[in-house]
């Protein structure tokens, strides 16, 4: 006997072994099923299909079919096909599962004692007796899974994939975090506009504060004036301008003013002193007409504004009230009612001036306390 | 142990403590006495025989000192005859080689180990010189062993033989010859053989023991091919039973110590190669185009650095021709602009034609003018200059840091040539190549980050990215049993080793435990794929094997086809006339019978080819393929038949024959007005190769090859009729092992026609 016909024979004698009538009976009413089914599996099937439904979907269905794709679909279509089948193991490890194709390779690896994982010799056994230490334990890694596939088209250099890759990943996370510091803005904006609007309110009530404190301190100095005439007894004087009550003068230096209003004072003189050189400007240009008593007539006595110009020296740098301007609204407020509370047992809340330092029936120092 | 034990009774017999009785031995052994290869001498000197100069030589026990003064001599002490002036001129160069300085440190290791692993650089010599050196320590004239050195490549084997011959003063094909696929040049007399990998694995299928060899010497084992790998399991194996064969293991990187260890722990000697210092330069950014990135390297390395010549390395034949030609052009223009020096650009690459490839070894052009600037040249080559070739004169590597690399992947069955990034060892290898003649640079197209973060340690080897079908077969035909745990060097994926056994199994030629078949014997007989071997073994059976052999033979070679970017038109236009209305394996076959009958008709075939297109080399390499393979056929009884070409089945015999091998290998079209196909049970998407004669769009085709490219194609492809693949492969046709889909759907549709056929047939008889 021939070899090729043995293999013939082969081929014949194990296509036999497979129930041949009943199993092509089998796969025929399956497939049957199978090619109705393909594109149909969405379909109510609870209704009986009208004929012409029937034949509208069908003929949908061979105009899907028959569609020519575009290049970009089809190229599209066989790389995911690839990548379908490139991602998972061809074989079943079911071996009676026919079905999968990679059973049969499956079963006879199996057969030779393939018990999953890499192939090659079992690192103890059969190399101690060969001699020496064999190569089973110096490989460092087995394949479990074949190389992978990877298609390159075009002419990018190496890296320029993992560069392009890097920066795409680098935008996407700086846009992310952009868009998470826009997130964080929103709530920001919020507070900012409440602090805002918080700080313009505290910042009129500075003024207003300030204008009080003024008042009290100005009705202080006019009765401490009094008493020191009456008394004629010479207090002493007291430096700390926050802390104590000023050493009424009567030449009010601007210095001598306590911190807490003197900007009040300050920006008042200034635009006192911007009108008066304004006038004076516009008066200038009949000013050789005018002579001193004129002047004196007129009330501008160059006594006072020697005295403004000199003595409360507008020009000045004042580290002081620069200090105590640069502190957020809320602390000078606070200052200033600490300020009246101490020198004058004012409550600027209450509105009201308390006899002793007690402060009688007043809540507290804050605005709170007063709700 | 049964074996081992016949192992050293036969070396007893041989052993060289028995050289009278051996010598008469084989006196009686051989008809004629003065053909013996290893007494030949004695007679032609016509002297007795202590005065061969070679007595001095105790087998095994050589010194450096003895051998060199052997060589010395003025007669050949293998020929007896006296040696020529080009033999000294040849022994002065290779006195100098880095190797010699250590022959006796290798000889008291060869001495005093049986596994020995070697590490020499490119152009330390080990090739040409270390077989020599065996051959003086192993005395094949004693025992009548002979030495074998394997090479990758069938090139390497053939040019390295023909180098030795000429160093030992021989003729190639006598006391050194090689023998690749298809190609033996050996004789009765020969004592060294070079050979392919390939080959060496062949052969021991019908000598498992190797018995033929005392010496295996395995070359260029770092470049891990598929063979190399295999034999280097099996030898580990013989060794074992074989206690007198030596086995030398030579690389050419230093990454030896794998070697080493899987071979217990085998000493090492290292020759360092004649290398000078090589400065590396890496871009700062990333290239987008690395073809051009590399013409204008070449181009700036030209006007700016001294005198010293290129290497290119491309991936493929297109990019080569492509990148040769911007360069030519742009150098005129530089030599027209700014008095550059000129530069000759060659192409290298595989499936060039052999006188081409030579002209690499042209020296460098002269300066244009006396005291012009010097010219230089510029080669552009695959990885093939990556190892295996020794240009000297290179001082500049571009490296743009890819080739072309054969992959596998058994989940979609297809094995493909891609261009892939290349491994940190094979760029030290390319930068290796600019420090041969002096120091020198090599500029590599990628940053130093992606050099270290992107490229792998080692290109892995051929046995993981390839089919092992083959293999699979060869290593059951050579008696290994247990798959799971041969002691591979890298064990290839166990998907990949089932895929094998599956197929086999498809086509017969594995029992379902794995077991050879006869019909896997026989396949294994033949030096192609199982299911080509299938096919032509089956063929008979179709009346058409005389036919099989011919296509067989025409598709074990390259392309026959011959198509000139400047002549395209008149090439297709050519080939049309041999087209055959149902396909490419038909077509070639009409080509060859063309081919054939100008020879008979005493055409200048020369000029026969050059004029249908055809390639005459790849014809004759063909035509020489199938002598080899008939007689392969002839040896085994298989009968040499043909339908009458006036038989309207004469054709249709041929088709049914293809699918006996190839019944795994057809696609169906999707749907009727597509062109696309999709391959039978891998569901994979393909089109027909723009190559193909057929014009019709046929529902069902087999196919020769599935290509991946950025596309999926098929490649040689010829009608087929679908009742055949149920009649001729039934068993893979089962309906019952497919999935769900159009193709079992349209198969259905078959068996029932068929069956509605016979049925009526039945009811009329």
């Amino acid at each position: 006997m021939k070899p090729y016909s043995e293999a013939i024979a082969r081929l014949n004698s194990s296509d036999a072994k497979t129930p041949g009538g009943t199993s092509l009976d089998n796969g025929d009413s399956d497939s049957e099923d199978d090619y109705m089914k393909m594109s149909f599996t969405d379909t109510p099937t609870t209704a009986p299909e009208l004929s012409y439904k029937q034949s509208l979907r069908k003929r949908r269905e061979a105009e899907a079919r028959g569609r020519v794709k575009s290049k970009a679909e089809l190229a599209a279509e066989e790389r995911e096909r690839r990548e379908a089948a490139l991602s998972k193991p061809f074989y079943s490890t079911d071996t009676a599962d026919k079905t999968k194709s990679g059973s049969k390779g499956f079963a006879m690896l199996a057969k030779m004692g393939f018990k999953g994982g890499a192939l090659g010799p079992s690192s103890h056994n059969d190399k101690a007796d060969v001699g020496g230490s064999g190569s089973g334990t110096t490989q460092p890694q087995r394949l479990v899974e074949p190389i992978r596939l990877e298609i390159k088209d075009g002419r990018e250099g190496i890296g320029l994939e993992s560069e392009r890759k890097r920066k795409l990943r680098e935008a996407s996370e700086a846009s992310a975090h952009a868009v998470k510091k826009a997130k964080v803005g929103e709530n920001e904006y919020r507070d900012r506009i409440r602090q805002e609007r918080e700080d313009a309110r505290l910042e009129r009530q500075v003024i207003a504060a300030q204008k009080v404190a003024e008042g009290l301190y100005e009705d202080h100095t006019k009765q401490a004036a009094h008493a020191a005439h009456a008394a004629r007894s010479s207090a002493p004087t007291r430096t700390e301008q926050t802390a104590g009550p000023p050493m009424p003068s009567t030449t009010p230096l601007l210095s001598s003013i306590p911190v807490v209003f003197r900007g009040l004072v300050r920006t008042r003189e200034m635009e006192e002193r911007d009108r008066r050189m304004r006038l004076s400007l516009a008066e200038g240009l009949g000013a050789e007409e005018e002579d001193e008593d004129d002047k004196m007539a007129l009330g501008k006595g160059s006594q006072l504004q020697q005295y403004i110009d000199d003595d409360l020296d507008l020009d000045k740098d004042d580290q002081e009230l620069d200090d105590f301007n640069v502190l957020p609204p809320g602390e000078r407020l606070n200052k200033l009612l600490i300020y009246m509370r101490t020198t004058f047992n004012y409550c600027f809340w209450c509105k009201s001036k308390f006899d002793d330092d007690k402060m009688g029936d007043c809540p507290g120092i804050s605005e709170e306390d007063h709700d | 142990m049964a074996d081992r034990k016949s192992g050293v009774k036969r070396s007893s017999v041989d052993g060289d403590d028995a050289q009278d009785s051996k010598r008469m031995r084989m006196g009686n052994g051989d008809a004629n006495v003065k053909m013996n290869p290893y007494l030949a001498h004695h007679y032609e000197n016509g002297q007795s025989d202590s005065k061969s100069p070679l007595d001095v030589l105790e087998r095994h026990n050589t010194t450096a000192l003895q051998a060199v003064k052997v060589e010395d001599e003025d007669v050949n002490p293998w020929t007896g005859r006296p040696h020529t002036q080009q033999y000294f001129k040849i022994l002065q160069t290779r006195r100098d080689l880095p190797v010699q300085k250590q022959r006796q440190e290798f000889l008291d290791m060869y001495h005093s180990s049986q596994i020995l692993v070697f590490v020499g650089e490119t152009g330390s010599g080990k090739t040409t010189q270390i077989p020599q050196y065996v051959l003086f320590d192993e005395r094949p004239d004693l025992n009548g062993k002979l030495i074998a050195c394997t090479q990758p490549r069938r090139v390497a084997a053939m040019s390295v033989a023909q180098r030795v011959a000429n160093e030992l003063d021989v003729e190639l094909g006598e006391e050194v010859g090689y023998s690749i696929r298809f190609e033996n040049r050996t004789g009765p007399k020969t004592m060294l053989k070079y050979m392919t990998d390939g080959q060496l694995l062949r052969e021991s299928m019908h000598d498992n023991d190797m018995s033929r060899y005392s010496c295996i010497i395995l070359d260029e084992a770092h470049e891990r091919t598929l063979a190399t790998d295999i034999l280097m399991a099996l030898l580990k194996q013989i060794a074992a039973r074989r206690k007198d064969l030596k086995i030398i293991v030579m690389s050419a990187t230093l990454d030896a110590q794998k070697f080493q260890s899987y071979f217990y722990d085998a000493p090492l000697l290292a020759v360092p190669g004649r290398t000078h210092p090589v400065e590396i330069f890496y871009t700062p950014e990333p290239e987008r185009d690395y073809v051009e990135a590399s013409v204008r390297t070449v181009l700036q390395i030209h006007a700016t650095e001294p005198e010293g010549d290129i290497l290119l390395f491309l991936t493929g034949e297109e990019e080569i021709e492509d990148a040769c030609r911007r360069i030519s052009l742009e150098v005129d223009d530089m030599i027209r602009e700014s008095d550059a020096g000129p530069m000759k650009v060659y192409p290298l690459y595989g499936t060039l034609p052999p006188a081409q490839q030579q002209r690499i070894f042209d020296k460098a052009p002269e300066p244009l003018r006396k005291g012009g600037r010097p010219g230089r040249k510029c080669i552009v080559a695959t990885n093939i200059a990556e190892t295996s070739l020794t240009i000297d004169g290179i001082v500049y590597v571009v490296d743009p840091g890819f080739s072309k690399q054969k992959i596998y992947n058994p989940r979609t069955r297809v094995e493909s040539l891609l261009v892939s990034p290349i491994s940190k060892a094979s760029a030290q290898q390319r930068a290796g190549r600019a420090g041969r003649t002096r120091p020198g640079k090599c500029f590599r197209l990628y940053t130093e980050a992606a050099f270290k973060k992107e490229l792998i340690e080692q290109t892995y080897p051929e046995i993981l990215r390839s089919n092992l079908a083959n293999t699979v077969l060869e290593l059951k035909k050579l008696g290994v049993q247990d798959l799971v745990h041969f002691d591979l060097m890298d064990p290839p994926a166990p998907e990949t080793m089932m895929r094998a056994l599956e197929e086999l199994n498809y086509l017969a030629c594995l029992d379902d435990d794995g077991e050879l078949t006869r019909l896997g014997g026989l396949a294994s007989e033949f030096p192609l794929d199982p299911a080509l071997a299938v096919m032509l073994i089956s063929s008979p059976e179709f009346y058409c094997s005389n036919e099989m052999l011919s296509i067989t033979a025409l598709l074990s070679v390259p392309q026959i086809w011959v198509r000139p970017n400047n002549a395209r038109k008149r090439a297709d236009e050519m080939k049309q006339q041999f087209a055959h209305p149902d396909g490419d394996h038909l077509t070639l076959l009409n080509a060859y019978h063309a081919y054939k009958g100008a020879e008979q008709q005493g055409e200048d075939m020369k000029q026969w080819c050059h004029e249908h297109f055809l390639s005459l080399r790849h014809l004759a390499s063909a035509d020489n393929v199938r002598a080899q393979l008939k007689r392969i056929m002839e040896t085994h009884g298989i009968e040499l038949v043909s339908t009458p070409f006036q038989d309207k089945n004469y054709y249709t015999n041929i088709r049914r024959a293809l699918l006996a091998g190839f019944f795994m290998q057809v696609a169906m079209r999707e749907s009727s007005n597509s062109k696309v196909y999709k391959t039978v049970k891998d569901d994979q998407l393909v089109m027909i190769h723009p190559s193909t004669v057929l014009t019709t769009p046929y529902d069902w085709v087999v196919y020769n090859e599935f290509v991946l490219t950025t596309k999926q194609y098929v490649r040689t492809v010829t009608n087929i009729r679908p009742e055949w693949l149920l009649e001729i492969a039934p068993v893979y046709y089962d309906l019952d092992t497919f999935e769900k889909g159009e193709i079992k759907s349209a198969l259905t549709r078959i068996v029932d026609k068929v069956r509605r056929r016979q049925a009526m047939k039945g009811g009329s008889s």
